[in-house]
């Protein structure tokens, strides 16, 4: 069963602003979507619709078989969320904190119990757990809001920037962690970050969204060949023949083509060889997931200006016109 | 009931309990009530003049209320007939300063986005906190009985050498009137505090739950009003009655939107 689905889903505000439009995708257990995007691109809108705390405008979504908007209670038993907004009580420790989400979300007070102990234990709070959480620092609090959504076993878990207060070990640990409940216990997690690289790190799968659109989706390989067509192939080589449509880059003696595929990286040493050249290297450089995310916002950019561009002279002209 | 909502409950009263200076303002109304007022009125009556005038007056008043001396018929319709109402002030009073922190507070500390994530439905949630806030401000008030009854028979026996006996009033008030009312008031200043962006502005709410209670007030020192024990039997149930519905419908038509404004 897939267990995030969206379709065709779109939030407008009540202010006029389209925070979401037409968004399809759907996830399969143990899948970890990054879900990327600049400020103000739709990210958090996206979460709360999934949660039902948004009803949404247009579209529809299922999260674990049921409509968040319509039974929100019965899809929260589901899923896990962090958020910025969502935070503790000042006046409870963080076990009592825990314990209280536990008893809500109906586990046993046995079952609490241990379930808090191995959290904390594993979001390396142990020794914070009878600390008041006023006392808590802001890496502890997102650590144990992690703690908190994972309390009662989700099936599904949302986590808006769960790790931009943490410092890089934390954040590491807790990559880790995210990773780990994906492979082993099958959860699907939705991750939205600005943090590119810990995204890398962690995610099976990567949606880019701007201004409420997703823009492209699908695994590094699968938007690398959408989005970056062509990867650079790096060789080090001396007596480097003239005719093959290598560049000089660089130092001395190392060029650079642009490639399709990998494919075509045997016949194109063997040029260089048959042709006198001697070959020291050959790298192909695969873009980065952030390279990928500035190639995209880049692009997009351009495209949106040259849009406009006709549209000024249109009316120009038009203009014209009329005076003459 | 629920096990997740007690849990909600019993957070709510922790958050009171813990909080020193909504703590206080909870207890400062009902000691005033119940220790400082009544002290004070029983002194009056003890070293007041005897007065041809408040003879009259009291001779207007129907024989059941008549005690031995003028003192004590003074002493009794204070106890009976004034006392009473000051318990439909203490639970507004206890349940609008708990109410009015319990959405709003929330709302301001960011734990509201929280609870709203969690399995529970609105309703339960909103049935949560009126329960909370009605629990308590009934504790309040149940106290606050007790110590003014101890303060009142003491001084009554110390001054006048003889115990008062409480009239029907009482258990009307305290078992039916009173949880009604505070019942009503909670259910609207939780709705009202849904809607507030601070604690000041749902407090400020609250005070229109006062002033039918200050009227009441007012209307008993007059003596315009001696309301019969039957009125005020009939005027509880029907208290009751809306308290009960307004309890059902506590959540309306709320929605997790409105609420994360
Ligand atoms: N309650 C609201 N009412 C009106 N507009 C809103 C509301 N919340 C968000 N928006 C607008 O919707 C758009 C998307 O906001 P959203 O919070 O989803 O962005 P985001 O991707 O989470 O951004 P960030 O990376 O800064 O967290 C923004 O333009 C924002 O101004
Ligand atoms: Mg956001």
């Amino acid at each position: 069963m897939q267990t995030i689905i969206l379709q065709n889903l779109s939030k407008t505000y009540s202010g006029g602003r389209q925070a979401v439009r037409q968004i399809s995708l759907a996830l399969d257990p143990g899948e970890v979507y990054g879900f990327l995007g600049p400020n103000g691109a739709g990210k958090t809108t996206t979460v709360k619709l999934l949660n039902g705390t948004l009803t949404p405008s247009g579209g529809s979504c299922r999260v674990y078989g049921i409509d968040p908007s319509a039974e929100p209670a019965k899809a929260h038993a589901h899923t896990g969320v962090v958020t910025e907004h969502a935070q503790m009580y000042d006046n409870l420790t963080g076990i009592e904190n825990l314990l209280f989400y536990a008893s809500v979300f109906g586990l046993s007070p046995s079952d609490s119990r241990t379930r808090a102990a191995a959290l904390l234990r594993q979001l390396d709070l142990k020794d914070a757990a009878d600390k008041k959480l006023s006392a808590y620092s802001t890496g502890m609090r997102q650590r144990l809001s992690l703690a908190r959504a994972l309390i009662h076993r989700p099936e599904v878990l949302f986590l808006d920037e769960p790790t931009s207060g943490l410092d890089p070990e934390s954040a590491q640990n807790v990559n880790q962690m995210i990773r780990d409940l994906a492979e082993t216990e099958g959860i699907t997690v939705f991750l939205c970050t600005h943090q590119l690289r810990y995204a890398q790190e962690v995610c099976t799968r990567y949606g880019l969204i701007d201004e409420g659109r997703l823009l492209a989706s699908g695994t590094l390989h699968e938007l690398q060949k959408a989005i970056m067509p062509e990867l650079p192939l790096i060789v080090r080589a001396e007596h480097m023949p003239h005719r093959l449509p290598f560049q000089q880059a660089g130092g001395e003696n190392i060029y650079q083509a642009s490639i399709r595929t990998e494919d075509e990286i045997p016949s194109l040493v063997r040029q260089i060889i048959e042709g006198g050249g001697d070959v020291y290297s050959v790298e192909v450089k695969h873009p980065s997931l952030e390279e990928i995310y500035f190639t995209l916002t880049r692009d997009r950019k351009r495209t949106e200006n040259a849009e406009k561009t006709p549209g000024i002279q249109q009316a120009r002209e038009e203009g014209k016109e009329r005076t003459i | 009931m629920n096990h997740a909502i007690t849990a909600v409950i019993k957070k709510d009263f922790r958050g009171i309990t813990a909080n020193r200076r909504l703590f206080l303002s909870l207890l400062i109304v009902p000691i005033v009530l119940t220790v400082f007022l009544p002290g004070m009125f029983i002194t009056i009556a003890h070293f007041m003049p005897e007065d041809e005038d408040l003879q009259m007056l009291l001779e207007l008043l129907p024989r059941s209320s008549w005690a031995s001396t003028m003192e004590l018929t003074v002493t009794g319709l204070i106890f009976n007939n004034i006392l009473p109402v000051f318990f439909l002030m203490i639970p507004i009073m206890a349940s609008s300063i708990m109410a009015a922190s319990s959405f709003v507070g929330e709302k301001e500390k960011h734990t509201l986005e929280t609870l709203l994530y969690s399995p529970l439905t609105l309703g339960q949630i909103f049935q949560a906190k009126i329960l909370a806030s009605f629990l308590m401000s009934m504790t309040v008030s149940l106290i606050s009985f007790v110590v003014m009854l101890t303060v009142v028979e003491l001084e009554v026996f110390l001054l006048m050498g003889t115990l008062l006996l409480p009239s029907a009033n009482w258990p009307v008030i305290l078992l039916l009137l009173s949880p009604a009312v505070s019942m009503i008031a909670v259910t609207l200043i939780v709705r009202g505090s849904a809607k507030a962006q601070s604690v000041e502005e749902s407090q400020q709410g609250a005070v229109f739950m006062i002033i039918p209670v200050l009227l009441l007030i007012v209307g008993q020192f007059t003596g315009v009003l001696l309301v019969s024990l039957w009125i005020l039997l009939g005027l509880s149930l029907l208290c009751v009655l809306l308290a009960l519905f307004l309890l059902k419908k506590a959540a309306g038509r709320f929605t997790y939107e409105m609420l994360l404004q």
